[in-house]
C-alpha cells in the first residue's frame, strides 16, 4: 500500500483515540479533529494519486474479469445493506438467561393481547440510552414492543421524548418511562413486573382515585393561598388521578373505593370510629399518605400511626448543613438529598435532585405490625442533623448545637408494605398489601412549594406508588439472584496467578514446543 | 471444493501454529483478558464486602442486602465482554494481515492460484482459519469466565451467548486482503461514530451509528442472541470475505 | 497422455509497456519445447498467461481447444508448473507439502498417497521425505517443485528456469528427467541455458521484446551453428550486453 493512504489512516486512528481519550475534558477539539481532517485528505490525495497512475485495463478480458468482480463486491454489498436494513424489525431471539429474564411472561402476554382486544390508546415505552441499565432495559421493552401490539418503542437518544416523559426524566435510575396520551409514567427499576405494572396503570380504564381527608384541620385542597394545597389537587389531575375530598364522619362515607387516601396534616384528633374504620380499610389493603408537620397533635400519628410502625414523635428537624443554596438560610430549611436508592418512591432521586422541606418532622420506625411487613426509611437529613423536641426553641433559631436526640440522618420520610388478606371483585379472598408513606412535612407540597425543585417528584412518587396494582400481577420480579459471596483472599489469589500467569505462561510454553519441533 | 478448501485450510492452520505470532497473539489475549477480567472481580469482591456491610451508610435498605443489580453479570461479566471484543480488535489483525501479504511476498500465491483453486475458495479457506484460530482464543479465554460461572449459576447457556458474540468482533478483521491494507485502522473507526456525531446531521449520526459495532454488541453479553445482531455481523463477515475475493480478482486483471 | 498447446496473437501490456507482442506459437503433445530469450522477453509473462495467474490482454492460449481466458480451471487441472526460484513453503516437510498440493488437486486416500510416493521417487526425495522444506538444498527444492508440479500426472508440465544454481551433477539429472517426460508428456521449458535448451528439447522458440523472434527445431539448431549463433543472428545483441531486468 502507498504511503499517503496509509500515513492518512493512522491519523484518522490517531484522532478517533484522542478524542475518546480527551472527550471527558472538552468536547471534539482541534487535535483530533486535525488529524482526522488531515488523514482524511491523505487518504484522498493518495487515492487520487492512485487513480491517476492507473493506465488502464490491459486488454478486454481484463476489464471484463475487473468489472465483474467490482459488480459482484456491489450487488453484494447492496444485498448486505438491504438485509441489515430489512432486519432492524426482526426480533426474533434467543434468550440464553438463567430465569429467561429478557423473555414476557405468559402474564405480560395476556395483558397485552387484552389491550389489543381492547382496542386502548397505544402505550410509548421510552428509554433513555445513557441510563444506568439502559442496555438490558433495551433487550426487555423490545420484547413488549415485539408482543404487545399497542406498545411502541422510542429510544429517547434518537427520538425526542414526549414532554412529559423529558419531565420525569430526572436521573440515569429513570430508564424506562411509559407514556399513553400526555400522561407518563416513570415505571421505576426497567424488569418485567415494573413494566407491565405501569402498563396496567396507563390502560386502567378508570383514573385512581385518591380521596383527602378532610375536617380535622387538613390543608384545604381547595385553597389558592401559599399554603393550600389547590397546586397539588390540579397537579394530581394532571397525572390522571381522580382527586376527591372524603368528608367525616366516616360513617357517611369511607375511604372503600378510593385507591388512595391522603391525609394532609391533620391538626386534630379522628374519631375513634374514624380510626378504627381506616385501620380496617388498611388491614384490607387500603393505601394511605400521611403528611405531617412539627407541633401538630393528632390520634392519627400517636395511635394509628404507631400501630402501623411509624413513630412521629413531635419534635423539629434541624441540620446545620440544611439550605446553602437559599436566600436565607436556616438550619430548619432542609434540602433533603439523600435517598433510599431502591425504594419505588425515591429510586428515582439521588443528591441532584434534591426536595425542599422546610420545618420537618422527624420519621422514625417502630415496631412492625406483623413479621412479613416491611417498613423502610426513604429520604433522609444529613449527618449532622438533630431533632430538637423543644419547638419553641427550636422554631426561634436557639437550638442548642448538639440537641438531646442527637441522632444522624434522621428520617423525613418513611415507608411501609404490609402484605394482607382482602376481598376481591367476586367477594373471593385475594392477596392484598396495604401500602403507608408518611412525610414529615406538608409545606413542601404546598402551593408555595409544590414547583419547588423536586417537591412534585417525591410526592409524585409516592401517589403512583400507593395507587399501582401490582397485586393484579402475578410476577415475580425475575431477579435473579447469583451467588453473591465475595472471594476469600486465598481465592484471589489463586483468581490472579491463574488468569495473569499460569494461562498465558502455558500458551507460551506451548508456542515455544511448536517451535522447538520446527526447527528439529 | 471442499476438498480443495479443506486441504488449504490445514496448510493454513500448519502455518499458522508453526509461526511463533500466533502464539505471541494468544498469549497476549489471554493475559489481558485475565488481567482485566480478574481486575472486575475484584472490583465486583469489594462492591460485595462494601455493601454487605455498614460501609455505604444512610441505611434506606435492609443491612447486609445487596441490590439485585450488583451482580456477576452486570459487574464482571459485561465489562470484561467489551473488554474482550475490544481485545480481539487489537490482537487479531497481528494474524490476519500477514496471511494474503506473506503468500504474496513469497511468491505462493502463484502456486495457489495456478493449481485450480478458486479465488472465493482462497478467500473461504483462509477467513475459515481465521475463525477457528478466534475460537480457540475465546476456549482459552473462557476457562476463567467458566469457573466464575460454575460458581455464579449464570448458566452456561449464557456464556456461550456471550462467545458468540465475541466472534463476529474478528468479522471486521476477517477478511486479510482489508487487514493487510487497512490495518487496524477501518475497525477502531468503525468501533464507535461518537466521535463524528459533533461533526454530521443527526440523520446521518443516526445512520452511522447503525453501523457502529458497539451498538450491535450490547445483547450478547447479557445472554441474548438477537438475529438481527446476528445478520449484522455475518454481513461484516460477509463483506471481508467479498472485498477479498474481489481483491483477489482484481490483482488477476492488472 | 500429453497435450497441444496453441497460442494465438497474445499480447500482454502493463500501461505502456508492452510484455508481449502478437505472440503465435504451437506446442505438439508429447513435446519438449523450450522457449528461450534475454531478461524482458517475455517468457515468463507467456508462462504466467499460459498457466491461467495473468489475464492476455489480446489474444488467447488453448490447452487441448480449452481457452484459458475463459476456462482456465479446467486449463490448471491439465497442467503442473515449476515456477523458477520454487514457491514452496519452507516450514513444511516435503510429504506435508506434497499432500498439501495433492489435496488442491483433489487426490485423496490411497490414489494421494500412491501418487505422492511415485513423484517421490521419480524424483529421488526419498532420503528427504521427512525433512522441512526450508533446510533443504536448492537442488532438493527444485525437485520438490517438480515432483508436485507431477503429482497429478498432468498432460502438460511448464518449468521456469529448472536448473539455475545447480551443481553439474544435478543439472545432468534434471535433465534426464524431463527429458524421460517427452513423448508421455508436453514439456514446456523456459530457460536461459542455450545449451540446455539444445540438449533436451524438441523445438525452441526465441523470443525479443515480446515478439517470437525465431522457432527452430533441434535438426535445424544441430544442423547450422547452432542455438548461440541462432539467437544472435535473430536476437542481434549479445546476451551479455542485455541490462539485467
Amino acid at each position: 500500500m502507498s504511503l499517503l493512504p496509509a500515513a492518512g489512516l493512522v491519523m484518522i486512528l490517531v484522532g478517533v483515540a484522542s478524542h475518546y481519550a480527551t472527550r471527558s475534558l472538552q468536547g471534539f477539539s482541534a487535535f483530533p479533529a486535525a488529524n482526522v481532517a488531515l488523514g482524511i485528505a491523505l487518504v484522498l490525495v493518495g487515492a487520487a494519486a492512485r487513480a491517476r497512475a492507473f493506465r488502464g485495463f490491459s486488454g478486454a478480458a481484463s476489464r471484463r474479469v475487473a468489472l465483474r468482480a467490482l459488480a459482484i463486491f456491489a450487488a453484494g454489498a447492496i444485498a448486505a445493506i438491504g438485509l441489515g436494513v430489512a432486519s432492524r424489525s426482526w426480533t426474533a431471539r434467543l434468550d440464553l438467561t438463567v430465569d429467561r429474564l429478557y423473555t414476557l411472561s405468559d402474564q405480560t402476554r395476556s395483558l397485552c393481547a387484552e389491550l389489543d382486544r381492547s382496542g386502548a390508546v397505544a402505550i410509548e415505552l421510552v428509554f433513555f440510552e445513557d441510563a444506568l441499565l439502559a442496555k438490558d432495559a433495551r433487550l426487555l421493552v423490545a420484547a413488549y414492543g415485539a408482543a404487545c401490539p399497542r406498545v411502541s418503542i422510542r429510544d429517547a437518544s434518537r427520538s425526542e421524548p414526549p414532554a412529559g416523559a423529558r419531565a420525569l426524566y430526572t436521573t440515569t435510575a429513570t430508564t424506562v418511562i411509559a407514556c399513553r396520551g400526555g400522561v407518563c409514567d416513570p415505571v421505576g427499576y426497567p424488569s418485567e413486573r415494573n413494566i407491565t405494572a405501569a402498563l396496567l396503570r396507563l390502560s386502567s380504564e378508570r383514573s385512581p382515585r385518591v380521596f383527602f381527608l378532610i375536617g380535622h384541620g387538613e390543608v384545604d385542597l381547595a385553597s389558592e393561598s401559599d399554603g393550600g394545597y389547590s397546586g397539588l389537587a390540579a397537579l394530581l389531575r394532571d397525572q390522571g388521578f381522580d382527586v376527591r375530598a372524603l368528608v367525616g364522619p366516616a360513617a357517611a362515607e369511607g375511604p372503600a373505593g378510593a385507591d388512595v387516601l391522603i391525609a394532609a396534616a391533620p391538626e386534630r384528633d379522628l374519631l375513634p370510629e374514624e380510626i378504627a374504620l381506616l385501620d380496617r380499610w388498611l388491614e384490607s389493603g387500603g393505601r394511605m399518605l400521611v403528611l405531617a408537620e412539627p407541633g401538630l397533635r393528632s390520634n392519627l400519628y400517636s395511635d394509628l400511626l404507631l400501630r402501623w410502625g411509624f413513630d412521629l414523635e413531635d419534635g423539629v428537624i434541624v441540620d446545620a448543613a440544611a439550605s446553602p443554596l437559599l436566600e436565607n438560610p436556616s438550619p430548619l430549611n432542609l434540602l433533603v438529598h439523600l435517598f433510599a436508592p431502591y425504594h419505588p418512591v425515591s429510586r428515582t432521586l439521588s443528591r441532584r435532585t434534591m426536595v425542599l422541606m422546610p420545618t420537618t418532622r422527624p420519621v422514625a420506625l417502630a415496631r412492625k405490625p406483623q413479621p412479613d411487613d416491611r417498613l423502610e426509611r426513604i429520604a433522609f437529613a444529613t449527618e449532622r442533623a438533630r431533632v430538637d423536641h423543644d419547638l419553641t426553641r427550636a422554631l426561634a433559631g436557639r437550638s442548642p448545637a448538639r440537641s438531646d436526640a442527637a441522632i444522624g440522618e434522621p428520617a423525613v420520610a418513611a415507608a411501609g408494605s404490609y402484605p394482607r388478606g382482602g376481598t376481591g371483585a367476586a367477594g373471593e379472598a385475594s392477596a392484598a398489601e396495604a401500602r403507608i408513606v408518611v412525610i414529615g412535612d406538608r409545606d413542601f407540597a404546598s402551593n408555595r412549594l409544590i414547583g419547588a425543585l423536586y417537591n412534585r417528584d417525591l410526592l409524585l412518587n409516592a401517589a403512583r406508588w400507593l395507587a399501582s396494582d401490582e397485586s393484579r400481577i402475578a410476577l415475580t420480579d425475575k431477579a435473579w439472584t447469583p451467588n453473591q459471596d465475595p472471594l476469600t483472599l486465598q481465592q484471589t489469589v489463586a483468581y490472579f496467578y491463574f488468569l495473569a500467569f499460569a494461562l498465558p505462561e502455558a500458551l507460551l510454553l506451548l508456542g515455544i514446543y511448536a517451535w522447538w519441533r520446527q526447527r528439529a | 471444493m471442499i476438498g480443495r478448501v479443506l486441504a488449504l485450510a490445514r496448510k493454513e492452520l500448519r502455518q499458522l501454529f508453526a509461526s511463533p505470532i500466533a502464539y505471541v497473539v494468544g498469549t497476549a489475549y489471554v493475559a489481558l483478558t485475565g488481567i482485566y477480567f480478574f481486575q472486575h472481580l475484584v472490583s465486583y469482591n469489594q462492591l460485595l464486602f462494601v455493601y454487605q456491610s455498614e460501609g455505604l451508610g444512610g441505611g434506606g435498605f435492609d443491612q447486609g442486602t445487596v441490590p439485585s443489580h450488583i451482580n456477576v453479570l452486570n459487574e464482571v461479566f459485561v465489562p470484561a465482554a467489551d473488554d474482550f471484543g475490544l481485545f480481539l480488535l487489537v490482537v487479531l489483525p497481528l494474524v490476519t494481515m500477514r496471511v494474503f501479504a506473506e503468500e504474496r511476498a513469497s511468491g505462493t500465491d502463484e502456486l495457489l492460484l495456478t493449481s485450480g483453486l478458486r479465488p472465493f475458495e482462497v478467500a473461504l479457506a483462509k477467513h475459515a482459519v481465521t475463525y477457528l484460530f478466534v475460537v480457540l482464543l475465546l476456549a482459552a479465554s473462557a476457562i476463567y469466565p467458566a469457573v466464575v460461572v460454575s460458581r455464579a449459576a449464570l448458566g452456561f447457556e449464557h456464556l456461550i451467548a456471550l462467545y458468540v458474540g465475541q466472534l463476529p468482533c474478528s468479522s471486521f478483521t476477517s477478511s486479510q486482503i482489508v487487514a493487510a491494507v487497512l490495518g487496524y485502522s477501518i475497525p477502531f473507526v468503525l468501533l464507535d461514530f461518537a466521535w463524528l456525531s459533533n461533526a454530521v446531521s443527526e440523520p446521518v449520526a443516526r445512520a452511522l451509528g447503525e453501523i457502529a459495532l458497539l451498538g450491535h454488541y450490547g445483547s450478547f453479553p447479557r445472554g441474548v442472541i438477537e438475529l438481527r445482531e446476528v445478520l449484522y455481523f455475518a454481513s461484516i463477515a460477509f463483506l471481508g470475505w467479498l472485498a477479498s475475493l474481489t481483491a483477489l480478482e482484481l490483482g488477476r486483471a492488472r | 497422455m500429453s497435450a497441444r498447446i496453441e497460442a494465438r496473437n497474445v499480447s500482454k501490456r502493463f500501461g505502456g509497456v508492452v510484455a508481449l507482442d502478437d505472440l503465435s506459437l504451437d506446442v505438439a503433445p508429447g513435446e519438449v519445447f523450450g522457449l528461450i530469450g534475454p531478461n524482458g522477453a517475455g517468457k515468463t509473462t507467456f508462462i504466467r498467461i499460459l498457466t491461467g495467474f495473468w489475464l492476455a490482454s489480446e489474444g488467447d492460449v488453448r490447452l487441448d481447444g480449452v481457452s484459458v481466458t475463459r476456462d482456465r480451471f479446467r486449463v490448471q487441472a491439465r497442467l503442473g508448473y515449476a515456477c523458477e526460484q520454487p514457491k514452496l513453503y519452507a516450514d513444511h516437510s516435503v510429504d506435508a507439502f506434497l499432500r498439501f498440493v495433492g489435496g488442491l488437486r483433489g487426490l485423496h486416500g490411497a490414489g494421494l498417497r500412491g501418487a505422492i510416493g511415485r513423484s517421490i521417487e521419480r524424483m529421488g526425495l526419498e532420503p528427504v521425505r521427512g525433512r522441512r522444506i526450508g533446510v533443504l538444498s536448492k537442488g532438493f527444492r527444485q525437485r520438490v517443485a517438480l515432483a508436485q508440479a507431477l503429482l497429478h500426472d498432468p498432460p502438460l508440465l511448464v518449468v521456469d528456469e529448472p536448473t539455475v544454481g545447480l551443481d553439474p551433477a544435478q543439472q545432468i539429472e534434471l535433465r534426464r528427467i524431463l527429458s524421460g517426460l517427452r513423448g508421455t508428456h508436453t514439456v514446456l521449458l523456459c530457460t536461459h541455458q542455450l545449451h540446455e535448451a539444445e540438449a533436451i528439447c524438441d523445438r525452441v522458440a526465441l523470443l525479443d521484446r515480446g515478439r517470437l523472434a525465431a522457432i527452430a527445431t533441434a535438426e535445424e539448431i544441430r544442423a547450422g551453428a547452432g542455438l548461440e549463433a541462432l539467437f544472435l543472428a535473430r536476437v542481434g545483441r549479445s546476451a551479455q550486453a542485455e541490462p539485467a531486468t
